[in-house]
Parts: C-alpha cells; sequence; structure tokens
C-alpha cells in the first residue's frame, strides 16, 4: 500500500444556492481544487463523487459521469458514491484505497449536494429515508427525531444538560461568522435563544428535547479534493497533507437493536481504526472536525473518539476545552451546524477544513498553531455508517 | 374494530437472541434459523420524543414517536397518544394498538400506536 497525500483542496461557500445545479456546484469546488494541487489542464485517473440525493432531489443519476463530462477529464474513470450522510466520506475512502493500491495516480473526489431545491417538509423526507423502511420511516420519524431520543437518552445517563448543548451552538455559530464558506454566518445570542422568557418563540422545540438551534440547517454546497501519492506529492509547491489513518464501521440500522443505544460503537472503531493506522492516539490530535448535524453528537462524538470520558463532553464545551486555544479544538469551521450540511458534501468539507488548517493557511481567529494532526468524523445513518480519517502534515 | 398488532420478532432458534426488525443472520451468533414472535402485553416506554418539523406526509402540529419494550422484551418504535410530552416519562406503562399512523395515495397505512397508562 502506498503513502496517500491530498494535494489539492477546495470548496464553494454552503448556504441556498438558488442560482446553481447540482452539476454547478460540483464543478466549481473540482476545479478549485484542480487549481488548488497546481494540475493546471492536467486531468485526473479516476472521479469519485460523494451524493446521496440526486436521484430523488434531482431527479439526475449517473452525476460522476455527467461531471467528468463537464469538466473534459475523459476518459478518467468515474463514479458516484451513495452512503447517505457519510457518501463524502466514503467517496474520501474510495479515492484513498484507488491511490493507495497503486491502481491510479491522481483521484478526484468531490462531494455535493443540493437539498434546497425541494421544500423543508421534502427535505426532511428525503433524509428521513434513510431510516428503516419498515420499523420507522411509516412512523414519521426524521433524523431530528432519531437524535431527540438519542439525546433524552444520553441526558438521563450521563447528565449531559441543555446547557452543554448550548455550548455547542454558541462556539459553533461564532466559528461560522469567520468561516466565509458557512451557510450560518450569524453569531447566537444566549440570552435570545436560552436565558430570556421569550427564547422559547426565538428556539422553539423541534425534536424535544432538541430546539432549532442544536439542529444543522439544511444546504447546499460541495467541497473536493486531490489525491496522490505522497511521494508525487512532494514534487509539488504545497504543503502535502498525508492520509495517515482512516476507519469505517457499521452499527445496527435501528437504535433499539443496540445493547445500549447511547454507544455510537461505530464511532469508537472507526475512529481506533484510524488511530491504529496512524499510529497515533487521540491525545496527539491537535483539530477536529466532527460530525454535529446536532449539538448532542459533537459531545457524545468527542468522548467515543476518545478526546474525553463519558460523560464529560459536555463539561469540556462549556469549559472551553474544545474551542480555539483549548485542549482539543473541534468544529473551527463552524461544523455541520454553521458551515452547513449539504449531506453528500459534508465528508469531503471537513477533509477540506482539516487541509486548511494543517497546511497553516487560516486567519489566526480560526487557525490553531503549528497544527500536526487532524481528525474527522462524518456520521451515517443514525451512527450506523462512520467514517474517521486522521491527517498529518508532511514535513518535506 | 381492535385490528391484532401486526409485527412479528424473530427469536434466534440457536442463542434465543430477539429480532425487530427482520435480519437473514442473527445479530449474536449468525444462525439463520429463527422462531416467529408475537408482541405480548403492555409495553414499557423506553424514550420518546416530540417532532415539530415534519416530514413529507404528515399535515399535523407536531407528532409523539417512541420506542417500547413489551412484556416479551421486544422493543419496537410506534406514535405515541398523547397532547405532550409533559405526560411522558421514560419507563412508564404503554398499551400498545394498531391503529392509522399516516395517510399515503389516500389509504390508511397502519402501525404501533402506543397510549400512557395512568
Amino acid at each position: 500500500m502506498r503513502d496517500v497525500a491530498i494535494i489539492g483542496a477546495g470548496m464553494i461557500p454552503f448556504g441556498r444556492r438558488d442560482e446553481d445545479t447540482l452539476m454547478d456546484m460540483l464543478a466549481y469546488a473540482s476545479l478549485k481544487a484542480l487549481d488548488d494541487a497546481g494540475l493546471g489542464d492536467k486531468s485526473v485517473d479516476a472521479v469519485y463523487v460523494g451524493n446521496m440525493g440526486a436521484g430523488m432531489l434531482q431527479h439526475q443519476s449517473a452525476i460522476a459521469s455527467s461531471l467528468v463530462d463537464r469538466l473534459n477529464l475523459l476518459p478518467a474513470a468515474a463514479e458516484t458514491v451513495e452512503n447517505g450522510p457519510a457518501s463524502g466520506g466514503s467517496a474520501v475512502k474510495n479515492g484513498l484505497l484507488a491511490v493507495a493500491s497503486g491502481y491510479y495516480d491522481y483521484v478526484l473526489v468531490v462531494g455535493g449536494e443540493k437539498m434546497r431545491e425541494v421544500t423543508g417538509w421534502r427535505a426532511t423526507d428525503f433524509v428521513a429515508t434513510m431510516t428503516h423502511p419498515q420499523a420507522e420511516y411509516p412512523y414519521g420519524i426524521t433524523l431530528p427525531g432519531m437524535a431527540g431520543m438519542f439525546t433524552r437518552l444520553y441526558m438521563e445517563k450521563y447528565g449531559v444538560t441543555r446547557e452543554h448543548l448550548l455550548a455547542i451552538s454558541l462556539k459553533n455559530q461564532e466559528m461560522g461568522t469567520l468561516n466565509p464558506y458557512a451557510h450560518v454566518e450569524m453569531a447566537l445570542d444566549r440570552d435570545g435563544i436560552f436565558d430570556s422568557p421569550h427564547a422559547i418563540v426565538n428556539n422553539p422545540v423541534s425534536a424535544d428535547p432538541l430546539h432549532l438551534y442544536d439542529l444543522c440547517p439544511v444546504s447546499d454546497g460541495a467541497a473536493a479534493i486531490i489525491l496522490c501519492p505522497l511521494e508525487m506529492a512532494k514534487k509539488l509547491t504545497k504543503p502535502p497533507v498525508l492520509i495517515a489513518g482512516f476507519g469505517q464501521a457499521t452499527d445496527t440500522q435501528t437504535l433499539q437493536e443496540r445493547d445500549d443505544p447511547t454507544d455510537l460503537k461505530a464511532v469508537t472503531l472507526a475512529a481506533q481504526k484510524a488511530f491504529e493506522m496512524a499510529k497515533l492516539k487521540p491525545g496527539d490530535i491537535h483539530v477536529a472536525e466532527l460530525h454535529d448535524a446536532f449539538t448532542i453528537l459533537e459531545i457524545a462524538e468527542s468522548e467515543h473518539v476518545g478526546f474525553f470520558k463519558k460523560g464529560e463532553g459536555g463539561k469540556a464545551a462549556t469549559a472551553g476545552k474544545t474551542r480555539l486555544g483549548g485542549q482539543i479544538p473541534i468544529n473551527l469551521s463552524g461544523g455541520l451546524k454553521a458551515r452547513g450540511h449539504p449531506v453528500g458534501a459534508t465528508g469531503v468539507a471537513q477533509v477540506v477544513d482539516i487541509v486548511y488548517q494543517l497546511r497553516h493557511e487560516l486567519p489566526k481567529n480560526r487557525q490553531v498553531q503549528k497544527a500536526e494532526n487532524g481528525l474527522t468524523v462524518n456520521f451515517g445513518g443514525f451512527g450506523n455508517n462512520v467514517l474517521a480519517f486522521v491527517l498529518r502534515r508532511v514535513q518535506l | 374494530m381492535k385490528k391484532e398488532i401486526a409485527i412479528t420478532a424473530y427469536k434466534c432458534k440457536k442463542c434465543g437472541k430477539l429480532h425487530y426488525p427482520y435480519h437473514d443472520r442473527c445479530l449474536a451468533c449468525k444462525s439463520r434459523e429463527f422462531e416467529q414472535i408475537k408482541p405480548q402485553g403492555n409495553a414499557k416506554l423506553l424514550t420518546y420524543t416530540a417532532i415539530f418539523n415534519l416530514p413529507w406526509g404528515f399535515d399535523q402540529r407536531f407528532l409523539l414517536i417512541g420506542v417500547a419494550e413489551f412484556e416479551n422484551k421486544i422493543k419496537a418504535m410506534g406514535q405515541i397518544k398523547a397532547d405532550s410530552v409533559d405526560q411522558l416519562k421514560v419507563g412508564m406503562k404503554v398499551k400498545p394498538s394498531w391503529e392509522p399512523i399516516r395517510v399515503q395515495y389516500g389509504e390508511d397505512v397502519y402501525g404501533l400506536k402506543f397510549e400512557p397508562i395512568p
């Protein structure tokens, strides 16, 4: 197996992009990554597109084939990778394995989703199609609903409070104001969404006990990276970032069939595999992008990957340990909570944000000084298909 | 007319593990032989939520949904017949029934409903 480096990264601002088609967004992000890699007019050997919903939302299939045509990456191999909200992470994994195997040298991985094309009512249904088709979906369960039931159990077992969840909302939306690619660029006022008697108007219950500002937005967006063997990357001008570790694990589709529904086993296993491959420990990570589709998930994942003991993640967040300058800065991009969550794009966008961190390219108010190692966690379904990547800055 | 609860759970003939929904191989021992089991008696509410942002197909203000465990240990999701989450508590007893849970293409779709037992 060859060491694989990320030599180019790019993304477009997430949000509501009525003016762009899904293919526009995939093309713009891809071109940014190609340019960032300095590949100019050169082609790539293969293209992996992470996307969950083009078939349902745009009535469009085989989008990878369309993309290589549009970008004139012909005759590159191309395919779409669908794995729910972990589609982006799965696309990165496919690109990684293709280069590591020695079969391809240059690979474009791009993730994208256009969700605002349909009403919120339809988008909620679209995301809910990943639930069990007989035992869950017909009841009207939604992913926020799954998260609500999970949160209730997590609160009872580990003493997580709304105050802990609030710390995630405040931090991530504050970071979103500093990220030009973020969907939500609005800092939250604690009084307005939590302390004031009117807070329930500004921040109503969405999926009890979760409130509106515990949830990520529904977004359009795309992000892309270019991969190649590390040995070839050393000839390029920008510092390459090594994919030092990767792990993926699955769990039961329904929460009720897990021995302990608060135990996100797939997160733990995916992270353990990634750390093992990278020969690193959670304490060696300097910055992380975790899948905070709901505030509870940032807390739970920060515990399951090993940054904090079970029951300590919420307290760590309120103590500022996950802010810039803290013990382990998490979601300095704003996370899904503020950067947004175009489902197929998210896993790639997390990697792009960590690449920027490890290349030390971000402004001081978002950059972890001297960051060498980063972690991403891309959470599919309700924790039933999870990918983790450990990235490392390469010293040339 | 009261309808029978039309879900079936599957008990592994080798190790006894209960499954709902169906799996082709046991989640514990990977055996492929199962005995069909029907849920029995009342149930205990394990967790719940009130969803206010509903998916397409649900034209109502909010929906109460939970997971409950029947007396013979089968666990399943269902809608909850209550006015608000204030009437619910983890661990409370609920009475199961098989009722319309949504309308699709003009037809009632039946499923589990749980009603709190005072």
